[in-house]
């Protein structure tokens, strides 16, 4: 892994604007071909991440590095690196073919590659029929597309992309999530690609930096970081979860709601106030006694493909569950989780500390 | 960066080459000396010249007289306009009119002092006071129209519909809810027209008859027979007059840093 | 309802029906009639037969175009750097400002300026020059109305400048262009109603300018202006005056045509 030169480099970056600080001592590694994405509330700074990246703006502190070389003053246009905008700023003076010709023609490549590019890039994103169109004739997804395409034909080495599918309906949106990881895949160029849906999220990266206040709280693979939440904020983040205190008696034992459960984490000292994860999926709704909590029905509403049923349990403690099956409000339930549903959370523990802790138990098994 | 440095080379020499013939007016206005060759030393003795050409304090009060006439005239007439417009439900009509409107505004001076000569003449009407007055408000109430018409556009038709329901007559509503609306379009308009008025030379040209003369008519007749340092004491009073209309103009059409609503 | 309360409008209808379409078309009749009032086509035949009035026409438009590019040159960088201002709103009405100073005034410096023994030749001369005829030449009559056509020139341009999305700007940056090359592929091109508008309130008054060819291009240059100006109020000869007005309409609407918005570009679909 490590013998894996990294494209991109942030090393303790930080970043003032107008005496605020917004970006805090970032270090990030990009590697070449991965599909990267920055997910986090606005204003977490992702899209700030991205202006270092493409070259819009300098670090206050620290050293942003391109192939191994530092970039911090480098202008814009003499990087590696190009952005699909969120509202594409495609130009309107300009038709299709023109808009993505643009970077080619800048570079002053012979005019028989420029037009293999534009072609080859304009059949990438399935627009080849609408050359000589003008952008203004253009749908909103058919304008994306031309974006990522001129993005595209200047051959970057990473390829920025700023929440360039929000502004798209939801179904238009599902297919172009599709489509760009394909994209990405057939390229094999780097993707960094920043949005505030952490569905989105999920469904297309290799890796994601979990943002919120200038600091990246956690980064990992999809499955890693909804599996294993390292705080409140990206447990809450991403994905629905029941959230509550507890105390960690042991290792692999946490007691919350008065009562004990065997669990898979360990790493803690004895005693100590933990947050308890347990995702709603992971409830099954059973009768009381074969419950390992007891709870009672308090609202349902029908989702579609499942029931959203929230629960209380003796302490008070809102239970949201998912289940198939609808319930009758004001019932008496169990519910029903196995110890490795449980995910334990320590307060202020750093990524650092997160990781070496899970190492740590996880090697000893 | 170095960019901006010549960019700002560029302006600063833009802006002295526009300002220069303005302050090199008003600097010789203040010369002893009888011409704006050669500075001879500093006097008031133009400003005292000017103020006691009786002929000169005339025309300019005839001037101002036209100016504020005319401004006021074409200000109603320009809203009433404006009104008309924006009343017309179609849309064709609507944008004949306002076409028709802008022909003035657009139409060279000449054409313009040339066309209301044959009319004035046409009709029988002595040139002086009226027929410089009377073009005057012709070639003013266009831009009023302009001025008036956007704010009425962006007016909130609800604001109308809720005082209709709330029982006003038509003139209430009109008087109370509409014209304060509007009120700083109204008030740009004039400005715009006073600022035209004083700044008319070719139409008044045309239609003024040996008695009357304006400021602009008489500089130009007496520029023809070579210059004369009372003319710059008059520049200087103008600039001024000019610059302060400018402020006055910028703090309406600005209301985040003059104004109360 | 709407039909009555065309009264209450009266005053801007008369006003309309009185003051632009009457005038014109009395221009019209005028320019069609001769002096004993009888319908005729001589004026205009007069016209385009007379190497003087046409010589004088090609004149006043060739003049109009340097006076147009001259402008267009010196604004178009102004109204670009002046975008680039903090407070570039402030900047822009001190270029209005001159403006509202009466055209005369402005004239009557310039005479100063470049008399005979005026502030610049006297410059000239303190650096051993031989003092020079400036005034009454072609080229005074250039710098003045130049000089007075800037800014109207740069605040269209300006205006359309402010309007361009500064995100294409660094779209534009991203894709490897630097800033020269953003100008030309970028904004200028989306600045062209500006410039269009520009040349349009810079090209018809130019047409027309007769205080300045008689005050400081003493009478070398003669304009439509200045040809309509001797034929209404020195030689009285209206009809012939009013034909050359109708040209100067003629010339007006074929500018306005030709800088119309939405003339985008060439290319069809």
């Amino acid at each position: 892994m490590a013998d894996i030169k990294p494209i991109i480099e942030f090393k303790n970056v930080s970043l003032d604007y107008q005496d605020n600080r917004v970006l805090h001592n970032i270090d990030l590694e990009i590697e070449q071909g991965k599909f990267y994405t920055l997910l986090g509330p606005s204003g977490s700074g992702k899209s700030t991440i991205l202006s270092l990246i493409s070259g819009k703006n300098s670090p206050s502190e620290g050293d942003v590095l391109i192939d191994g070389k530092i970039v911090n003053e480098l202008p814009a246009n003499k990087r590696e690196v190009n952005t699909v905008f969120q509202n594409y700023n495609l130009f309107p003076n300009m038709n299709v073919y023109e808009n993505v010709a643009y970077g080619p023609k800048l570079k002053k490549l012979p005019a028989k590659k420029i037009d293999q590019l534009v072609k080859d890039m304009l059949s990438l994103v399935r627009l080849s029929d609408f050359e000589q169109n003008e952008i203004t004739e253009l749908s909103g997804g058919q304008q994306q597309r031309v974006a990522i395409a001129r993005a595209l034909a200047n051959e970057p080495k990473v390829l920025l992309l700023d929440e360039p599918l929000s502004a798209l309906d939801y179904k238009l949106r599902k297919e172009m999530q599709y489509e760009l990881r394909e994209i990405q895949q057939r390229l094999g160029i780097t993707f960094i690609f920043v949005t505030h849906d952490q569905e989105e999220a999920l469904a297309m990266s290799d890796w994601i930096f979990v943002m919120q206040n200038g600091r990246i709280e956690q980064s990992g693979t999809p499955v890693d970081i909804y599996d294993e939440p390292i705080n409140h904020f990206v447990a809450d983040f991403i994905g629905e979860a029941n959230i509550i205190e507890g105390i960690m008696k042991e290792d692999y034992l946490v007691s919350f709601v008065g009562k004990e459960f065997k669990n898979v984490d360990a790493g803690m000292k004895p005693n100590e106030r933990v947050e308890i994860v347990i995702r709603p999926e992971d409830l099954d709704i059973v009768a009381p006694s074969k419950g390992k909590l007891q709870v009672t029905i308090d609202d349902q509403s029908f989702r579609g493909d499942f029931y959203e049923i929230t629960a209380i349990d003796d302490a008070g403690n809102e239970w949201s569950i998912q289940e198939t099956n609808p319930a009758k409000i004001g019932q008496r339930r169990g519910l029903k989780f196995d110890p490795e549903d449980i995910h334990i959370m320590r307060f202020n523990e750093t990524e650092e500390d997160f990781d070496s802790r899970l190492e740590s138990y996880e090697g000893e098994e | 960066m170095k960019k901006l440095a010549i960019g700002k080379i560029y302006l600063i020499f833009v802006f002295i080459l526009l300002y220069l013939p303005i302050f090199y007016l008003i600097v010789y206005s203040f010369n002893s000396g009888q011409s704006m060759n050669g500075w001879a030393g500093f006097t008031f003795n133009h400003y005292h010249e000017l103020f006691s050409d009786a002929r000169m304090i005339e025309i300019v009060l005839n001037t101002l007289i036209v100016a504020v006439l005319s401004s006021l005239i074409s200000t109603i007439i320009g809203t009433i306009g404006a009104y008309w417009i924006y009343q017309t439900k179609n849309k064709k009509i609507a944008n004949r009119i306002l076409s028709l409107n802008s022909v003035l505004l657009v139409s060279p001076d000449v054409i313009i002092g040339a066309s209301f000569l044959i009319l004035f003449t046409v009709v029988g009407m002595q040139l002086g006071f009226l027929s410089v007055l009377l073009s005057h408000v012709a070639f003013s109430i266009p831009i009023v129209v302009l001025m008036v018409l956007p704010k009425l556009k962006e007016m909130p038709k609800t604001i109308i519909e809720a005082s209709d329901d709330l029982g006003a007559t038509g003139y209430q509503t009109l008087s109370n809810i509409i014209l304060p609306y509007i009120q700083p379009g109204i008030l740009a308009g004039f400005f715009m027209a006073l600022t035209y008025s004083l700044d008319d030379f070719a139409v008044t040209f045309f239609v003024t008859g040996n008695g009357f003369s304006t400021m602009a008519v008489e500089i130009y007749s007496r520029a023809r027979r070579g210059t004369s340092l009372e003319i710059n004491a008059l520049s200087a009073i103008m600039f001024l007059v000019s610059l302060f209309l400018v402020l006055i103009y910028y703090f309406i059409s600005n209301p985040k840093k003059g104004g109360k609503k | 309802m709407k039909k009555s309360s065309l009264t209450y409008y009266i005053s801007y209808i008369l006003w309309l029906l009185l003051f632009v379409i009457l005038p014109l078309v009395l221009l019209l009749l005028q320019a069609l009639t001769n002096q004993q009032g009888n319908f005729t086509l001589d004026n205009f035949l007069n016209y385009l037969s007379s190497g003087t009035y046409l010589r004088m026409t090609l004149n006043s438009i060739f003049y109009a175009f340097l006076i147009t590019l001259i402008t267009l040159i010196i604004s178009y960088p102004m109204a670009y750097f002046l975008t680039q201002l903090k407070n570039h709103q402030f900047w822009m009405l001190l270029v209005i400002l001159p403006t509202w100073i009466n055209l005369l005034l402005k004239a009557y410096a310039f005479i100063g300026l470049l008399s005979q023994n005026g502030t610049i030749n006297s410059t000239l001369s303190f650096f051993g020059i031989v003092p020079y005829q400036l005034l009454f030449t072609n080229e005074s009559f250039l710098l003045v109305s130049s000089y007075i056509e800037i800014p109207f020139m740069i605040l269209p341009i300006y205006n359309s400048l402010i309007e361009i999305d500064s995100n294409l700007i660094q779209a534009s940056q991203d894709l490897g262009a630097n800033t020269w090359q953003t100008i030309k592929n970028v904004i200028f091109p989306l600045s062209l109603n500006g410039v269009r508008t520009g040349i349009q309130v810079v090209f018809i008054p130019s047409l027309s300018l007769f205080m300045i060819t008689r005050l400081i291009g003493g009478n070398r240059v003669i304009t439509l202006g200045t040809a309509i100006e001797e034929h209404f109020l020195t030689t009285q000869n209206w009809h012939m005056g009013s034909t050359i007005g109708v040209v100067l309409v003629i010339a007006m609407l074929v500018t306005t045509y030709f800088t119309r918005e939405g003339n985008k570009k060439g290319r069809k679909k």
